[in-house]
């Protein structure tokens, strides 16, 4: 466990001493602060965070891949990955552990919009169920993100091709999942929306509902890609 | 104790190391020896549990490197051969995240921090940023890494690597200080550094072992080779004098070369040969030329190195 901490934790810091972190941190930012100006602040419409998650959604399938795209493939570029895997401890501890510092980079990146709220506070009364419910989505959807990220990473060693590989796979999934279906007829448009993770954020989380299928969805979808980033760490060795 | 057996590790098609076998008793250092490309390094990542072998195993103190690789990895001190660090991170705090890798406590930590700083004297880049650091210094810092733990067995690839002079002499210098206490495979292909600090050499060759020995054994089969040098200065024409050298039987090849109006005959005898030191001096006092130097050369680590390697490049 303690090895599994010391990787996460270097991981977490490392994001803070290379100028990537802080302009994923400051684009991120400026973004989220934008939308949530053009999106929320309305005089006379309700005080809801619902349209600042609506299109946190969209934001964040663009920002989290830039997160991971380093994760594994910095360590192949670099060659720390032998140093690191002679060590006493697993493959799975390095990929969990590298994607437990990129969910604690996501978390810090997410901070600072709690300000939102606050604003909110100000003109209103914001109902903070939702709100608590719309962070957890986000940080759900950013877990989910990040394990992609983490595979890709551990595919391609090139960090530019792990994050357009993360970019496009998500937007094909939602293009799949959440617009195909409207052209389609049953039953696979019902199943097609069932694996939309756009509408299961903006159907649950979004309005304030904690649906423990959704989180079900969720965390075995980040669970898939872990396994996968593990597996193909684990196959190196044996090309 | 480290014991390799009938290790065969193919990458695809291409067999980088061959039916190789070696056991290294407790204490040794072992010096492995080779050109670029010779297998040294997949020898050593499959010793350190990083690649399985294709064929064969490796152990180290009795665990096996494949089905056993934790054991076998907290038993292993690595300088990987490009020594690779995290640039961003301060020396101490790398050094702080490799103990806690190994699971060292805190208080364990800080001591074997403090005390790997001492020894590959580190003190003074203690708080510095391991990317502004010179090659040297990180070298130091990735042997630094690699005894931190106290480890038995310690595996070193190229641990000179980027120092300067003083340096290789102080790395050197602690190799043998850690001999005492540590089994340790040296990968190297600088041939004094492996015949200063180990005890027993193995040469690598196209992935197979073609030599194994200590050094005074090496020496004595690099000594088979017949290799003789003349320096006379012939006072009509070097026709005869080459003539009379190609004669003596025995001799199978003469290189001739003319320095400051001296030639310098190279003289190679057959492996199986007498010595030829006597036929030549016969031919150099019947032709009552002036001759300033004639000897046998000693066998040297060097000399071994260069017919092994060069007997793949021939072939």
């Amino acid at each position: 466990m303690s090895q599994l901490v010391a990787i996460a934790r270097r991981e977490f810091l490392s994001y803070f001493s290379t100028s990537v972190g802080y302009v994923v941190l400051a684009l991120y930012l400026l973004m989220s602060g934008l939308l949530f100006a053009l999106s929320v602040l309305h005089t006379g419409v309700e005080a809801s965070m619902r349209p600042f998650f609506d299109l946190s959604f969209f934001l964040l399938l663009f920002i989290a891949p830039a997160i991971s795209m380093r994760l594994i493939s910095e360590e192949m570029r670099l060659g720390t990955i032998e140093s690191l895997m002679t060590c006493p401890i697993s493959d799975a501890q390095v990929v969990v552990g590298k994607w437990i510092g990129a969910v604690g980079f996501f978390v810090a990146m997410l901070a600072p919009t709690l300000i939102y709220p606050l604003v909110l506070e100000w003109y209103s009364a914001p109902d903070y169920g939702s709100i608590f419910a719309g962070y957890l989505g986000l940080l759900l959807i950013g877990g989910l993100y990040l394990s992609f990220g983490t595979l890709a990473s551990s595919v391609w060693p090139s960090q530019i091709l792990a994050y357009l590989v993360a970019v496009f796979f998500w937007l094909i999934f939602v293009g799949l999942t959440s617009w195909l279906p409207r052209f389609i007829g049953d039953p696979w448009s019902a199943i097609l929306f069932k694996m939309s993770i756009e509408l299961r954020y903006s159907n649950d989380f979004s309005k304030g509902v904690i649906d423990t299928s959704t989180i079900l969805y969720f965390v075995s979808g980040m669970i898939f890609f872990l396994v996968a980033a593990v597996k193909i760490v684990e196959s190196r060795r044996w090309r | 104790m480290i014991e390799i057996e009938h290790l065969t590790k193919c990458y695809g098609s291409f067999r980088a190391v061959g039916d190789v076998s070696l056991s290294i008793p407790n204490g040794q250092v072992l010096g492995l020896l080779g050109p670029n490309g010779a297998g040294k390094t997949t020898i050593i990542r499959v010793m350190t549990g990083y690649l399985p072998p294709t064929r064969g195993k490796a152990s180290v103190e009795g665990f096996d490197s494949v089905t056993q690789s934790h054991e076998v990895r907290r038993r292993l001190g690595y300088l990987p051969e490009a020594n690779p660090l995290y640039g961003e991170m301060r020396v101490v705090e790398y050094l702080g995240f490799r103990g806690r890798i190994f699971g060292l406590a805190r208080a364990q930590r800080k001591t074997a921090v403090d005390r790997v700083v001492e020894r590959c004297w580190l003190k003074e880049m203690r708080k510095r940023q391991i990317g502004r650091l010179s090659k040297g210094y990180k070298q130091r810092v990735g042997l630094a890494a690699a005894m931190l733990h106290q480890p038995p067995v310690l595996v070193l690839d190229e641990p000179t690597s980027g120092l300067d002079p003083i340096q290789i002499r102080e790395t050197r210098h602690l190799i043998r200080e850690l001999a005492g206490d540590h089994t340790m495979v040296l990968s190297s292909h600088i041939l004094p550094e492996v015949e200063v600090t180990c005890d027993r050499i193995v040469i690598i060759a196209r992935g197979g072992i073609r030599a194994d020995g200590t050094v005074d054994q090496l020496k004595q089969k690099a000594g088979d080779s017949q290799h003789y040098v003349l320096e006379v200065k012939p006072e009509s024409g070097n026709g005869s004098m080459r003539d009379a050298i190609r004669n003596i039987s025995g001799v199978s090849r003469v290189d001739e070369t003319t320095i400051d109006g001296w030639t310098r005959y190279e003289i190679t005898g057959d492996a199986t040969s007498r010595d030829l030191r006597e036929p030549l001096g016969r031919v150099v006092s019947e032709s009552r030329v002036p001759c300033r130097e004639l000897h046998r050369e000693s066998g040297s680590l060097e000399q071994l190195f260069v017919r092994i390697t060069s007997e793949g490049d021939a072939s």
